[in-house]
């Protein structure tokens, strides 16, 4: 064993990322029996708790911790969701699907994309949508898992994540956190303990006069960033030219018969709006820029736009986009918001709290702390905030709306860097790529550039490997195969019955 | 295939017993050449009491490919956990014998001996505490562990109740469907074979002869092959377990469904209470050297939660086995085989036994006579572990309130159990014996909860630091508590899954195909 292993991790709340690290470092690191966790949080601050939808890598996360899919499901009251459907971001009235899978399949070593474009040239003008099983199936409500084995399936390889509750996910995450020996302490921190020399923190004071110490401290405190910034005042990166919004109102509704297997995201007149049907609510909020609306009008509009009674009153949130300029600073990691904050157009919020988990699991350190490792550390998680920030921009950037005063500043902005490259990439001859190991796919970045009406100059010569005549043919056979398929695929109130979700599912049947 | 393989199969009765085997012998012995014919009479009636069955029973229909949603709501089934024992040990008293383990070993250290040192050190609580399945059930509780189930819910373990009728319809339409021939006729006569004293056919009562090589004698109580014509032998039990008759009468309750079967206790006997969708199975069990006829009936009618709704059925039967269950080419199943009540709802899992172990040690005309006593000495090993642990009930008792209780309590046990019971008391140290169906937490749950608590526990378990070992045994304690928690009501899980009758294995999908 070595002596300077770390003997203690300190987690500075208890929202979803709290339990998350907790869950996570308590499976891995607490097999080591030197190791302990204490995680410290008060249930007189309320936690957040908006990022109920999530992408496919959610899946990864729960295997770590050998969580069972069904349980899961249950204990939190999930749905299954195949994308994202984005309604009048375009223009009013336009919608396209950013489906978790892939469109068609690629022929004659030629991705499928450039099969499809040579179609439009040849005047199919079938949308890209029409070619994803989960694009079809997600908007008639059906869900089924992948099937890998059968790999010439529209199904073998969809991707799928969920939607849940945030709080009982948490719960769900505590339990499991507690049975693997992780210490919960009740408690609000009033004071910290730096080391005279190397400002490293040695200890959090409770309120109670009670001190815990630790090696390693995870500030999951929330906004503020109790340790990373009122503490260390690292500095926070300031995103909001790229993206304006700065407040939202979330707000639950009672179930409605809309049944898709899809999170929606309708554009607003100064933002946009959020829908995650549960199996007992739908979740809603109105994410906004409070320089283009009063919080009063976003209310009205928000109140105005659900598909059911509300089930509270709205709670306002505000926020900046960006991050904090560094994640991890000596012996502290930021987590979930005290590491940054950006929109949940794409459900990335609990996705940044898990790659922040993996990384630093990755890069776990010793008691000597070591600086070029934390310096990858900081650097991989601006990379990540980089590339999310241009997928999001990319939404907002690429529209035909010029209906107010926001969709106006948002249409002039100025692409960063990374999207520009992209943008200019396709406009040629429709290539997309998937840089270094970011986080979205050939697939995502498809999908949003077709979908925002970007086009596509040309195809790949090699799809003319094809003739016009068989291009033509297998473009509608794929189309008929993945229309037949999700024709087969339960329901997803069906599906939660076989595997016996909670009491209280309220889906109705997909028609 | 060849000259020597079994070409007729014949199976007599179409009880439960009967129809288990008709559709497992289709699925098994579906090579094309063996012909499987079942007699049965609609004149006589099938006992079809065993409407609880035990975990195997899971097996037997993955065995088949059953959908277990769609089984469930065919047969008005319900799900079951274990079985609450109330007034076994004392009067007033009661305990749950939950299906699967308690609690995990802590390095090592088996979980009940954790709980026995444990309990030198301070108050616990009742052992099914740390059960998945005891503290679902005792919530109302139940879903379907997925088969990639963490735990603690993967521990929860489950069986069912049916009524057995239509269970035995549900299979008869699975065996025709799997090229079973069903023969209405009612069998009055039997042939054997001048040299060899195999059953050579059966005759019915229209005259028709059926001839087979192998014969499975499902024709209950009276084994009207194995008993009748070969005349084959019956070893009584009924010195060590008194009981020989039973009035079975269904009712209506209010209410979703108890996820387990109850069998309580009464001063000459005991009674069963098995909810299923629609009614309430209850059934008396008593001897008749204790109890009249007419006054079981009036005590069964007078302990209803509902109203009846059927006339009270009586039943004679006499505990013990046949000598072999397996004579010349005649396999007696179910009640032919012998019997032994259902206190630990075994009926159903004797048919199921002998069907399997039939399976793996399949004749050919030949009848090799290794193979036939092979499968004699497991079945026999098998009733005898049952009568075992079924008379540790009756015996391990504070009970003096009749004079069916002071013989039950004073009198002397099998060697075979003696010697077990010895062994626990001293440090509860359980050996599993070879095929022995009830295991450690079957033993755990019946001795705790009737006064076998064991006086000492294994001194490997004083390797452990008390804290650890107290932190441990809460956590998991918590753990099985907040899993119960989420589980769907039981009813609803019954309501929500019945309609969704998605085969087990999904059909196909379409493909792209160039």
């Amino acid at each position: 064993m070595r002596d300077d292993a770390v003997r203690k991790v300190v987690i500075v709340g208890g929202g979803t990322a709290g339990w998350m690290a907790a869950a996570a470092l308590a499976r891995i690191m607490g097999q080591i029996p030197t190791f302990a966790i204490e995680l410290i949080e008060s249930d007189e601050i309320g936690t957040v708790g908006v990022g109920e939808a999530t992408i496919p890598q959610i899946n990864l996360f729960n295997a770590m911790l050998g969580i069972d899919e069904h349980d899961f499901v249950r204990a939190t009251n999930a749905t299954y969701k195949l994308g994202i459907e984005f309604r009048d971001w375009t223009r009013i009235g336009h919608r396209y699907v950013h489906p978790f899978g892939f469109y068609g399949i690629d022929m004659m070593g030629v991705e499928f994309h450039h099969h499809w474009l040579k179609g439009l040239a040849l005047g199919d003008q079938a949308p890209l949508d029409d070619y994803a099983l989960s694009v079809v199936a997600g908007l008639q409500g059906r869900f089924e898992h992948p099937r890998p084995g059968q790999p010439n399936s529209p199904l073998s390889r969809i991707g799928y994540a969920f939607q849940f509750d945030a709080s009982l996910y948490g719960r769900y995450l505590r339990a499991l956190a507690e049975r693997q020996g992780v210490v919960r302490t009740e408690g609000r921190i009033v004071d910290t303990v730096q080391n005279g020399e190397t400002g490293f923190v040695e200890a959090v004071v409770l309120q109670s006069g009670a001190r815990v110490e630790g090696d390693l401290f995870i500030d999951c405190s929330g906004f503020r960033g109790l340790l990373i910034e009122q503490l260390f005042k690292t500095g926070f990166e300031d995103w909001s030219a790229w993206l304006p919004c700065d407040r939202a109102l979330a707000i639950p509704c009672e179930s409605s018969d809309d049944v898709q297997t899809l999170t929606r995201a309708t554009a607003r007149p100064a933002g946009w709006q959020w829908r995650i049907p549960l199996q007992h609510r739908t979740g809603n909020g109105y994410v906004y820029s409070s320089a283009h609306i009063s919080d009063d009008e976003a209310a009205a509009t928000l109140l105005a736009n659900l598909d059911g009674a509300p089930l509270a009153e709205p709670r306002p949130l505000r926020f900046k986009a960006g991050h904090r300029k560094k994640a991890w600073v000596r012996n502290v990691v930021a987590l979930g918001l005290a590491g940054g904050f950006l929109e949940p157009l794409e459900s990335t919020s609990i996705h940044l709290v898990q790659t922040g988990i993996a990384r630093l699991l990755t890069l776990f350190p010793t008691r000597h702390f070591d600086p070029v490792e934390i310096e990858r550390y900081n650097k991989l998680t601006v990379q990540e905030y980089v590339d999310i920030r241009d997928f999001l921009v990319l939404h907002y950037s690429a529209t035909e709306r010029d209906d107010t005063p926001f969709w106006d500043y948002c249409r002039a902005i100025e692409p960063p860097e990374g999207l520009a490259y992209k943008l200019d990439m396709f406009r040629r001859n429709g290539r997309v790529f998937r840089e270094h190991e970011e986080l979205f796919t050939e697939t995502s970045w498809l999908s949003v550039m077709v979908g925002q009406g970007i086009e596509a100059g040309g195809y790949h010569p090699a799809a003319d490997i094809l003739s016009d005549a068989e291009t033509l043919k297998r473009l509608a056979h794929i189309r008929e195969v993945v229309a037949d398929t999700a024709a087969r695929l339960p329901a997803q109130a069906d599906f939660l019955a076989e595997h016996g979700s909670a009491s209280n599912v309220s889906l109705k049947r997909a028609s | 295939m060849n000259e020597h393989s079994i070409r007729e199969l014949v199976i007599v009765g179409g009880g439960t017993a009967g129809w288990m085997a008709a559709a497992a012998f289709a699925r098994f012995l579906g090579n094309g050449y063996t012909r499987i014919t079942l007699v049965e009479s609609e004149e006589i009636g099938t006992i079809g009491v065993g409407e609880a069955t035990i975990p195997p029973l899971t097996n037997f229909n993955r065995m088949l490919g059953i959908n277990e949603n769609e089984f469930v709501a065919a047969t008005q089934g319900s799900y079951k956990l274990g079985i609450e024992f109330v007034n076994w040990g004392g009067i007033g008293e009661h305990y749950f014998h939950p299906f699967g383990v308690h609690g995990h070993e802590l390095h090592g250290v088996q979980f009940h001996q954790l709980y026995l040192r444990e309990r030198k050190r301070r108050v616990l609580p009742d052992i099914s505490s740390w059960s998945m399945s005891a503290v679902a059930a005792s919530q109302g509780k139940f879903a379907r562990p997925a088969a990639d189930a963490g735990l603690p819910l993967a521990q929860m373990t489950y069986a069912y109740h049916f009524d057995a009728t239509l269970y035995g319809r549900y299979l008869r339409t699975y065996a025709e469907r799997g090229g079973v021939t069903r023969i209405e006729g009612k069998a009055v006569d039997v042939s054997l074979r001048g040299e060899d004293g195999f059953v050579e056919s059966i005759t019915l009562a229209d005259g028709r002869v059926i001839a087979g090589d192998l014969f499975i004698d499902c024709s209950g109580f009276r084994g009207l092959l194995i008993e009748q014509a070969l005349k084959t032998g019956y070893e009584e039990w009924t010195h060590w377990l008194p009981c020989n008759r039973a009035i079975a009468v269904p009712c209506r309750y209010e209410g979703q469904p108890d996820p387990f079967t109850r069998a309580t206790a009464h001063p000459k006997g005991w009674q069963w209470r098995i909810p299923l969708q629609n009614r309430m199975g209850n059934g008396i069990v008593y001897s008749s050297a204790h109890l009249g006829d007419d006054e079981a009936q009036a005590l069964i009618l007078s302990n209803l939660e509902g109203e009846p709704i059927a006339d009270p059925r009586r039943l004679t039967f006499t505990t013990g086995r046949r000598l072999k269950a397996w004579n010349a080419n005649v396999v007696s199943m179910g009640l032919s085989t012998g019997f032994i009540e259902p206190l630990e709802s075994t009926s159903i899992h004797f048919v199921q036994s002998g069907i399997a172990r039939l399976i793996s040690l399949f004749p050919d005309k030949r009848f090799n006579p290794i193979e036939r006593d092979e499968y004699n000495r497991q079945m026999q090993n098998l009733f005898e572990d049952v009568r075992d642990f079924i008379i540790l009930h009756y015996n391990a008792t504070t009970r003096d309130d009749s004079d069916f209780w002071n013989h039950c309590r004073t009198m002397r046990i099998p060697d075979s159990l003696a010697r077990k019971l010895e062994l626990w008391k001293a440090k509860g140290r359980a050996f599993r014996e070879e095929l022995e169906l009830f295991n450690l937490p079957s033993w755990v749950a019946v001795t705790f909860g009737q006064h076998l608590v064991p006086d000492d526990y294994d001194p490997i378990a004083d390797a452990l630091e008390d804290d650890k070992v107290a932190a441990a045994m809460e956590q998991m304690r918590q753990a099985y508590l907040n899993t119960a928690e989420r589980l769907p009501m039981h009813g609803e899980f019954i309501a929500r899954t019945s309609g969704a009758t998605n085969p087990a294995a999904p059909p196909p999908l379409p493909e792209f195909v160039f």
